[in-house]
Order: C-alpha cells, then sequence, then structure tokens
C-alpha cells in the first residue's frame, strides 16, 4: 500500500543509487558552475543568445546560475539538504531543457552554454538533441533524488535526526500473539 | 469472585502507561522535528547565503568597466565629429560572432547618426579570441596598418568589409592575402599594406590594444559603452543594435 519509495531504508539498494545518482547530477552541476563562474559577462552572453528572458533579467539570471550551480552540486554531493538540492535542480534541468528545445524549434544556432562558451555555434543543430538527452536524464535523476528518503554517505544523516520507530506496543504483541496459532 | 485473573483494574494501569508511553513518543517526535527543521533552516540559511554573496560578487566585478571616453586610446577609429551629443565606444573582435551581429544590426544606424553629427563613435578593435587561430590578431594588425596607410576612412570601409565577410568562430579562416584584397577593396594600396599586414608589423599594438581593454574592465567582446556606461539593453543582440541606433539617433 505504501509508495515502493516511501518505506526505503539505509543500506538498501536505492540508498546506494541514491550516492551514485548525487554523485553524477552534483559533479555535472559543479563542473558547469565552476566553468561559468571565473566569467559572468560570458554567462550573461549565454543566457541572452537564447532570447528567451525579458532584456532586464538576462544579466540577473546570467549572474545567478553559476553560483547556483555550484552550490547546489556541492549539496548533491556530500549529500546535504540532498531533497531540497535535488528539487531546485530539478526546477533548473526542466528550464534548460525548454530553453534548448525552444532554441531547436526557433532554429537558432547557439552553443547552450551549458559549460561555458555560449552564443554561436554552427553546428547547434547536430548537438540539441544530445544536450536535451543528457538534461532529461539529469532529469530523472534529480527527481528519483527528490523522492528518496535518504542516501548512503549523506551529511543529511548526521544532520538530521531520524524518525524514532515506533516499537511496537505491548498490547499490539498480544494481539499478534493471540492471533498465532 | 473479586480475584479474577486480568482484572479491569490491571487493564486499565497497562492501557494508562501505554497512553503516558505513546505521548511521551510524540512528544519526542514533535521536538525531533522542531529541531530538525531548525537545522535545516539554519543549513538552508547558509547555502542561500553563498549564493547570494557569490551574485554580490559577480555583479561586482562587472562594474569594473573603466568609463572609457572617445579619444581616449591611440588604436580607436573614430566616426563623426568630436563634441557630438552622444559617445560611443565599442570594442570588437573581427572575429567574435555576436559582434558580427552587432555590425550588421548597428552599423549603417551608426554611421547615418554619426553623419548627422548626433553621435561619436570610437571603434576599438582588439583580439581576444586567439584560442580559435591567428585570424583574431591578424585581422586587427590589418586593420591598424590600413588605418595607417590609407587612413580613418579606408580603415572604416574594411572594418565593414571584414564584418560583412565575417569567417566562422572555428575556422576555417582566410589567410593574409584575403586581408589584403579586402584592404584594396576598402581603397588601400596592396603596395603600402602588403608588407605589413604579411608582415604583423603592428602586433605589438594588436597586444597593447588589447591590454587597454582588458584593464579598462572590458570582459568581452562586443562591449558597448555609451556615455561612458555600459550599454547592454536588449534580450537579443539584435534588438541591442537597433535599442543602440535609437538612443543616439
Amino acid at each position: 500500500m505504501a509508495h515502493p519509495l516511501s518505506d526505503l531504508r539505509r543500506g538498501s539498494t536505492p540508498a546506494w543509487l541514491g550516492l551514485a545518482a548525487r554523485l553524477i547530477v552534483g559533479g555535472v552541476m559543479i563542473a558547469a558552475g565552476l566553468i561559468k563562474l571565473p566569467d559572468p559577462a560570458a554567462s550573461i552572453e549565454s543566457v541572452r543568445a537564447f532570447e528567451l528572458v525579458p532584456a532586464s533579467l538576462v544579466e540577473p539570471i546570467g549572474h545567478l546560475l553559476p553560483p547556483l550551480e555550484v552550490v547546489v552540486g556541492l549539496a548533491l554531493v556530500l549529500g546535504l539538504m540532498t531533497r531540497g538540492a535535488a528539487v531546485i535542480s530539478a526546477v533548473l534541468l526542466v528550464a534548460f531543457i525548454i530553453a534548448i528545445a525552444s532554441a531547436w524549434a526557433r532554429g537558432l544556432e547557439i552553443d547552450c552554454g551549458c559549460f561555458g562558451d555560449g552564443g554561436a555555434n554552427p553546428d547547434a543543430a547536430s548537438q540539441y538533441p544530445w544536450e536535451i538527452a543528457r538534461d532529461v536524464g539529469l532529469l530523472a535523476l534529480s527527481v528519483f533524488l527528490a523522492r528518496l528518503r535518504s542516501s548512503r554517505l549523506a551529511l543529511d544523516s548526521l544532520l538530521f535526526r531520524p524518525p524514532v520507530v515506533p516499537e511496537p506496543t505491548p498490547a499490539l504483541d498480544d494481539l499478534n500473539e493471540g492471533s498465532l496459532p | 469472585m473479586s480475584n479474577k485473573p486480568g482484572t479491569p483494574k490491571g487493564a486499565a494501569k497497562v492501557r494508562a502507561k501505554e497512553q503516558r508511553a505513546a505521548e511521551l513518543r510524540a512528544e519526542a517526535e514533535r521536538r525531533r522535528r522542531a529541531e530538525n527543521l531548525k537545522r535545516g533552516a539554519i543549513v538552508g540559511g547558509l547555502l542561500l547565503l553563498v549564493v547570494v554573496a557569490a551574485i554580490f560578487i559577480s555583479t561586482r566585478s562587472g562594474e569594473d568597466l573603466v568609463a572609457s571616453d572617445v579619444g581616449s586610446s591611440d588604436y580607436g577609429l573614430i566616426v563623426g565629429e568630436a563634441g557630438a551629443p552622444r559617445e560611443v565606444v565599442i570594442y570588437e573582435d573581427f572575429l567574435c560572432p555576436i559582434c558580427g551581429v552587432l555590425e550588421e544590426g548597428a552599423g549603417e544606424g551608426l554611421a547615418a547618426a554619426a553623419a548627422a553629427g548626433t553621435v561619436v563613435v570610437d571603434y576599438r578593435p582588439i583580439a581576444i579570441l586567439n584560442r580559435f587561430g591567428p585570424y583574431s590578431a591578424d585581422s586587427v594588425n590589418a586593420f591598424l596598418v590600413v588605418q595607417q596607410e590609407a587612413g580613418d576612412e579606408v580603415a572604416k570601409e574594411f572594418h565593414d568589409l571584414l564584418f560583412a565577410d565575417q569567417p566562422a568562430e572555428e575556422g576555417p579562416f582566410p589567410d593574409t592575402d584575403w586581408l589584403v584584397e579586402k584592404a584594396v577593396e576598402a581603397g588601400a594600396d596592396e603596395a603600402a599594406v602588403r608588407p605589413g599586414i604579411e608582415d604583423g608589423s603592428r602586433m605589438d599594438d594588436v597586444e597593447a590594444a588589447t591590454q587597454e581593454a582588458e584593464d579598462a574592465g572590458v570582459q568581452g567582446t562586443p562591449t558597448v559603452v555609451l556615455d561612458g556606461v555600459a550599454f547592454r539593453d536588449g534580450k537579443s543582440w539584435e534588438e541591442i543594435a537597433d535599442n543602440l541606433v535609437e538612443e543616439v539617433s
């Protein structure tokens, strides 16, 4: 009756998969953010190249994305506020997928700027499907992490106290014993 | 009669005990949740603070653009009359695709506005895309040679021709012969410009011009400075180009 993911225990297979998903999504986020972090101007131009957001929001978004990616990536790798970080990561990836798909649909030939180096790119059309596939994969892992209670080697397990497993009450025990043959 | 096993009195005692235990557990659970919420809020707040601090540093670094006055560089090309009401400085790399977009959108409009006397434009070609090959520096060198040998008007024409026929950022790149052809097409004398274009006679100045732009806080091309302030108003560079022309016309 319970959701298959709702009663996961640490040490079970999904908890190890959770660690793997954290390292993959977090690692990609950190790499993408760190490359863009030293060059805010390039990050702004990557955002502008999509011609999607109003002029007044181009620069704020360009400044926001690199540090946000690094912090969300670090949180995922360390397993700190994992579910919250996974939700933000999922929201970002949905936005990236929409942006790339829309650029593709409008016939723009731009580098997605995902890992720096935005702007024009004559080969863009052949790369859009791979970029979208990559982001869909990362989105799936992020959604999985957002639904997972806990994973292995996460700082969350030090930070947060786990729920006390309710001990079976004597009355229930009696009942159970009574029902046993 | 009165001493049956499992009297109601004993059962009540057990029930009271259970109830007490349940209350204690519920209380512990409440406390645990409150404590976790507090810790989550603190850690979440700290992470948020890191992001905000990084954005602050990031935006501050973008403000370091030193006010660039028209005519303040030895390596610029000035179009229009000094003292025009609006001043525009444009840092650009002949290889940068967005610079091509800016030129396509604003080149003619700026020239018309400069001719009408409403703006004076200082074009400052620099070479920052050297990682793609020699074209970035070769083209600026050729520009400086043409300007030196044939004057500002021919250099402006050469500049326009280079952007009109811009190679892709990743190549293939035209050679110096092509640059000489364009210079001649712009109106330069081949014998005067060929040696300088082929030998890179102004390469030191290319480096100096690029360094000067970097010192002024230019972080990429194109950088448009309108009356001393970076101008980036638009959701695309086509729109920025249109807005710029509208602003100065």
